[in-house]
């Protein structure tokens, strides 16, 4: 009897549990260890975040899934994982001694850590800066957001600033439904004319979203992402800033530097900036008690797979093969890791950096359905191997499509949403070698009130899926 | 080349009537389903 541990049950792990526990959950013990007792559909905290939503409905409990689906799960915090000796220790939630969970194969899915520390004065915790990358700070969020509701209602004038709080942040995404869905509720309120929203971004240009923005085809003619939203942030009203590194915040002031090396500061009233991702801590250690972080995990703290670190950017950009197709760690095989905690091997946006030697360089965003699709290739593999004592499995993001629906208000009668579809999310340009380097037949960007629909349908048809109900598998990650 | 975009009043409508989003809606379905086929999906 094999055994698999999972730690992380978001979208990559939870994904893989669920065709793992399918595959195997009667003959073999698949694990999952998480943090917290419920799954967290996390692209709905946009509206949960300016009240729109209740946090309730973008949970459920993950045991009665797991029960389901012959899974076993413990509720805690992955410490340390010992790869020579397979166990991964854990720190129960509510206290009580460490155990320890033995593997043979483990998939490492937990997400990021937030690094709020990195930037002096960001996060709700020990900063001044909203955020919606957790539950309880979306309500946080809220909670603030109808602070400045009330002073709009009393006449005041008020200040937003929305984006990213660190040159190297990802999830540009999340950040720009946020303040869209800001405008859209603001107008709702007939408050729109009281309050300033300003988009403050590391990306190199609007509509970059960390894969280096889209080109697509829009009414006939071939438009980018660039054009695309700028010409929403227009229309909606919002002024944008881009290629700023944010440094530092203070209780009224985001201070930043611009891609040129000259300082500035932009006043606010509320602002929501993402952080910087970094690999969630845990130590590494080896069969003797020493540190083998060093070959499981990059400075940053994300897992080493299968891809060519180290290259510049130049030739990462020509290279598709340089990104991971297993999601394997290539000194222990069979640690794999999925979603947000496998290490990319690069940017794929164009890094920048200052006169004065600051690196503004997007991530490359490993959220939603890339995290879904990861999962999903790790688990096909992990069968493989177990049954077959093979891998079959494999998908680069330069063979990946995604699709991201970016609400701009979440109504179903007069809300909005751009849908962007991208294949492949990173661009191949042996394959493709056009000036995106994408597929332009699949690659759409468009926008409307049936994203909105689209948003919400794509709400309830993951819910589905990730409870494990009646045709979960049919429906693509 | 790409071209600079603005919204049209004709656009703004369009964004907003029901009907053409409900074909629209359609369309972007079929859109995700032909962008997971071209996906290598291994």
């Amino acid at each position: 009897m094999a055994k698999v541990v999972i730690i992380g049950a978001g979208f990559a792990g939870h994904t893989a549990a669920l065709y793992l526990g399918d595959a195997l959950g009667r003959d073999h013990s698949i694990t999952v260890i998480n943090r917290f007792e419920d799954f967290w559909y996390v692209p709905s905290w946009v509206w949960v975040g300016i009240g729109r939503m209740k946090v309730d409905q973008t949970r459920f409990p993950l045991a009665p899934v797991y029960e389901k689906m012959h899974i076993g799960f413990v509720h805690g915090r992955a410490t340390s994982v010992h790869p020579d000796d397979r166990y991964v220790t854990v720190a129960p939630d509510g206290g009580g001694e460490e155990q320890g969970v033995d593997y043979d194969y483990l998939l490492i899915a937990t997400g990021p850590k937030l690094n709020y520390e990195a930037t002096e004065g960001l996060g709700p915790a020990y900063g001044f800066t909203q955020s919606i990358c957790t539950a309880p700070h979306a309500e946080a969020s809220r909670d603030a957001y109808f602070e400045q509701i009330s002073r709009m209602e009393r006449g005041e004038h008020v200040r937003f600033v929305i984006g990213t709080g660190h040159p190297s942040a990802t999830c540009q995404g999340a950040a720009f439904e946020y303040i869209t869905n800001i405008h859209k509720d603001l107008v709702r309120r007939k408050l729109r004319d009281k309050a300033e929203l300003r988009w403050l971004s590391n990306e190199q240009a609007v509509g970059d979203f960390g894969v280096d923005g889209v080109l697509a085809r829009y009414k006939g003619e071939i438009v980018s992402s660039e054009s695309f939203l700028s010409a929403v942030f227009r229309e909606y009203g919002v002024v944008w800033d881009v290629q700023r590194a944010v440094h530092k915040v203070d209780e009224s002031t985001i201070y930043w530097e611009a891609a040129d090396g000259t300082y500035g500061e932009t006043p606010y009233d509320f602002t929501m900036l993402i952080p910087q991702f970094t690999g969630v801590e845990m130590s590494y250690v080896g069969a003797d008690g020493q540190d083998v972080s060093e070959r499981l995990a990059n400075p940053a703290g994300f897992i080493k797979v299968d891809a060519i670190y180290g290259l510049p950017y130049d030739r990462l950009r020509t290279n598709p093969t340089a990104w991971p197709e297993l999601y394997q760690n290539p000194y222990y095989e069979n640690v794999f890791a999925a979603g947000i905690a496998f290490a990319p091997p690069g940017p794929i946006s164009v890094p920048l950096t200052t006169p004065n030697g600051t690196k503004i360089s997007a991530a490359p965003p490993r959220t939603g359905m890339v995290s879904g699709i990861t999962g999903r290739i790790v688990a096909k593999n992990l069968i493989d191997l177990i049954k077959n004592g093979r891998m079959s499995h494999g998908e680069r993001m330069t063979e990946m499509a995604a699709a991201c629906i970016a609400s701009m208000g979440d109504s179903l009668w007069d809300g909005s949403a751009a849908t962007i579809m991208i294949y492949p999310v990173v661009p191949d340009f042996r394959r493709y070698p056009n000036e995106g380097g994408r597929d332009t037949f699949v690659t759409h960007m468009e926008m409307g009130l049936g994203g909105a629909w689209m948003k919400r349908m794509i709400q309830a048809t993951f819910m589905h899926k990730l409870r494990g109900r009646i045709g979960w598998k049919l429906i693509p990650e | 080349m790409t071209k600079e975009l603005e919204f049209t009043d004709r656009d703004r409508a369009r964004m907003n009537n029901k009907l053409i989003q409900f074909f629209r809606f359609i369309v972007l379905n079929l859109k995700i389903l032909k962008a997971v086929d071209r996906s290598k999906r291994s």
